[in-house]
């Protein structure tokens, strides 16, 4: 089977993932060690941003949860590491992973309770994680899919609405991560996109669907960063840290959130990470194309 | 003091041939306390009377840990003179020729018993006084590799990692296997490089004395003509510090840069053993080796045994760690030994190059050739059994010995200098 290139994960079940044993099954995803940096440094993130905000104001902030939303979550692997990583030092937190695929859904919460079990995660994790079914795209407004509003409405009773709440307020969400489908059409036929991934892994999870509709001002392969940052700028994302495919698609991205950036959306820091050799380095990166996640703060 | 000036006029004479002054020390009597080791005590009792006294009017939390360590060479120092004064007046009395028979027969009994608790005393007092290692109350990496000998070194090695797996969950220490490579070849017993990790706290303390090179000498399962073959296997005892450095003192402390654990990650050359291309979603690799390059000392370590890069990297991480932490500690020993030696003109250290132990299996017999210790039920050993507790204990005190005689003979040089 190996030598058909069928994934080792695949034959073993599992994967790796931080401390965590992320469980991997045919039909979704398997997490790439990259995505466990991005992780990793956006749990660094929240912490920092946690403590200057104990420095500037004396807001008891303890009285509101820390929230995070994992779009497009596969095996809900990012989703499940940032509680293990976070739990220790946050009283509250309300993790939502969202998917379309039922499959995926299904084994993310295996991996709930099957990390829960070997001890990786706090008990607290069972309540503090939710996987929910909602289509991030949303182009099918028939289908029977919930969308990804309807599942933020329930989450966040502010959201979309237009006032001029200052983005630390109640309503606000921490952190918005990502690690949506990102290939392009044209990468994953002409050999960029290696054979074993491309016969053996769910295409949903790679490739962003065909628009058609030639709505949106970017590249059919940036569709969901599109959607993505359109939702942030909804949630008052304080930070929103997005896993792309290379370095000139995350610069992609990076313009793209100024374009779509309003005077009253507020003050924003968007850069590409790691740029830094040492960073490159101590996460595993190689020189030359490593750079390609989107880290985007708000700035008050 | 009477005893000082007795045992002052022993050693006079023997230091004076210049012949292994040393060893004329320790076999003079071990009741008998070199002059020395008697001042430092007396240094240190002071000092803690003194510190004591400080703590009295202030706590100071620095003040307090020096006490603290200083307390029991003081307390025992104290029944060291207890004694030696209740042995004096008991003499005395005995002399006396007023002293009538029925306390004279007890002051002799009260003297036997006198006698014979200061040995004990004595050897307790030389304990408290041996510096504690740096290292000696950190978990430990122990490194297995096989030296000259081929294949038969490849098995044997792989069977001193067995010994020591054993020698461990038998002592409760929970060794983990880090790493194991073995050599390509039609069996996997035959092993290129292993590193055990032994989380408890003191485990460095405990398996420091297996560091250098054990031999070994058997007729091997290779051999068809039935000849006997020696070969080597190197063992390596390393720190292992804490992922977080913070929690430790300020001297062990590698993250603080004026430790001399202190690593610069700019000096570190992080390498991926595959390069780049595609990454993410486009492929799914599956290696995840790396290897970690301190330049300035050109030390490399690799490692491969975990299927997630992060976890290698920071096992990696360790290893680098330990082996420069171990290296320093090192050079800051031969340095000292340089010092010692241009005085003395020779003391035995046993480094890692040197050739500790030998398990000789015709003769089913380990013998440690630091203490000269002979172990004949071989089984007990390679099981990690009772017999290396023997051996190890051996070599615990023949450290600790040297490390007084060590101690001795820079007093002895220093007090020459004034």
């Amino acid at each position: 089977m190996r030598s058909r290139g069928y994934p080792l994960q695949y034959i073993l079940g599992d994967q790796p993932f931080g401390d965590l044993e992320i469980l991997c099954r045919r039909g979704v995803l398997i997490p790439r060690p990259e995505t466990e940096s991005y992780t990793y440094q956006a749990a660094k993130l929240l912490r920092q941003m946690a403590l200057e905000r104990k420095g500037t104001s004396n807001s008891p902030d303890q009285a509101r949860p820390l929230r995070v939303i994992d779009l497009c979550t596969g095996t809900g692997c990012i989703s499940l590491l940032l509680h293990a990583l976070l739990a220790p030092h946050f009283q509250q937190l309300e993790i939502t992973g969202v998917d379309i695929s039922p499959t995926a859904l299904g084994l993310a919460q295996e991996n709930l309770e099957h990390n829960l079990q070997l001890g990786q995660l706090a008990s607290r994790a069972g309540t503090d994680i939710r996987f929910h079914r909602a289509d991030v795209l949303g182009y099918d407004s028939d289908s029977s899919v919930p969308s990804i509003e309807s599942i933020l409405q329930t989450k966040f009773p502010n959201f979309g609405t237009l006032d001029a709440l200052p983005p630390d307020q109640e309503s606000g969400c921490d952190l918005l991560i990502s690690n949506p489908p990102y290939i392009s059409q044209r990468e994953f036929r002409n050999g960029t996109t290696a054979r074993s991934v491309r016969r053996f892994e769910p295409k949903l999870a790679l490739v962003p669907p065909y628009s058609g509709s030639g709505m949106e001002d970017c590249m059919p392969e940036d569709i969901f960063y599109h959607r993505i940052l359109t939702l942030a700028f909804k949630l008052k994302a304080k930070l929103t840290v997005l896993e792309c495919g290379d370095s000139h698609q995350a610069n992609r991205v990076v313009a793209l959130h100024k374009r779509l950036a309003s005077a009253e959306s507020g003050q924003f820091s968007a850069d590409v990470w790691p740029i830094r050799e040492q960073d490159l380095a101590d996460n595993g990166f190689h020189v030359t194309d490593g750079s390609r996640g989107v880290i985007i703060q708000t700035l008050r | 003091m009477l005893v000082k000036s007795i045992c002052r006029s022993i050693l006079r004479p023997r230091l004076g041939l210049k012949l292994s002054p040393l060893r004329a020390v320790h076999t003079a009597s071990d009741s008998a306390l070199s002059p020395a080791l008697l001042t430092r005590a007396r240094l240190l009792a002071a000092e803690h009377t003194k510190l004591s006294e400080r703590l009295g009017e202030s706590f100071d939390a620095k003040t307090a840990k020096r006490a603290g360590e200083l307390a029991p060479i003081a307390n025992i120092l104290k029944e060291w003179v207890n004694a030696n004064d209740s042995i004096v007046e008991l003499k005395s009395l005995l002399s006396d020729p007023s002293t009538d028979a029925e306390l004279r027969s007890l002051a002799t009994e009260d003297l036997e018993s006198s006698h014979d608790a200061l040995p004990t005393i004595s050897d307790r007092l030389k304990k408290a006084l041996i510096p504690r290692h740096p290292f000696a109350d950190l978990p430990c990496l122990l490194e297995i590799r096989p030296g000259a000998g081929g294949d038969e070194a490849g098995l044997f090695a792989f069977e001193m990692l067995r010994m020591y797996v054993a020698f461990c969950s038998r002592r409760g220490l929970r060794p983990t296997i880090l790493k194991q490579d073995t050599e390509v070849g039609p069996s996997d017993d035959r092993l290129s490089e292993a590193v055990i990790e032994i989380e408890a706290n003191g485990a460095y303390d405990i398996l420091r004395t297996e560091s250098g090179v054990h031999r070994v000498q058997r007729v091997p399962a290779t051999e068809t003509k039935g000849r006997t073959h020696t070969s080597a296997v190197s063992v390596m005892v390393l720190p292992s510090f804490p992922e977080d450095g913070s929690e430790m003192d300020s001297a062990l402390n590698f993250e603080d840069p004026n430790s001399d654990y202190y690593i610069d990650p700019q000096e570190v050359r992080v390498e991926k053993m595959r390069a780049g291309g595609a990454g993410g979603q486009h492929v799914n690799k599956t290696e995840s080796a790396i290897r970690l390059t301190h330049i300035p000392t050109n030390t490399v370590v690799s490692m491969q045994d975990e299927r997630s890069q992060q976890a290698n990297r920071r096992k990696a991480w360790q290893m680098l760690r330990a082996r420069l932490a171990e290296a320093r500690q090192e050079a800051r020993e031969q340095e000292l030994m340089q010092l010692r030696r241009g005085i003395l003109g020779g003391v035995a250290k046993m480094g890692r190059g040197d050739k500790i132990r030998t398990y000789n299996f015709g003769q089913s017999r380990c013998t440690d050739h630091r203490t000269g210790i002979t172990i004949h039920n071989l089984d007990s050993i390679l099981d990690g059994g009772h017999g290396l507790d023997t051996v190890m204990e051996s070599v615990r005190t023949w450290m600790a010995d040297s490390e007084v005689e060590a101690m001795i003979a820079e007093d002895m040089a220093k007090a020459k200098k004034e």
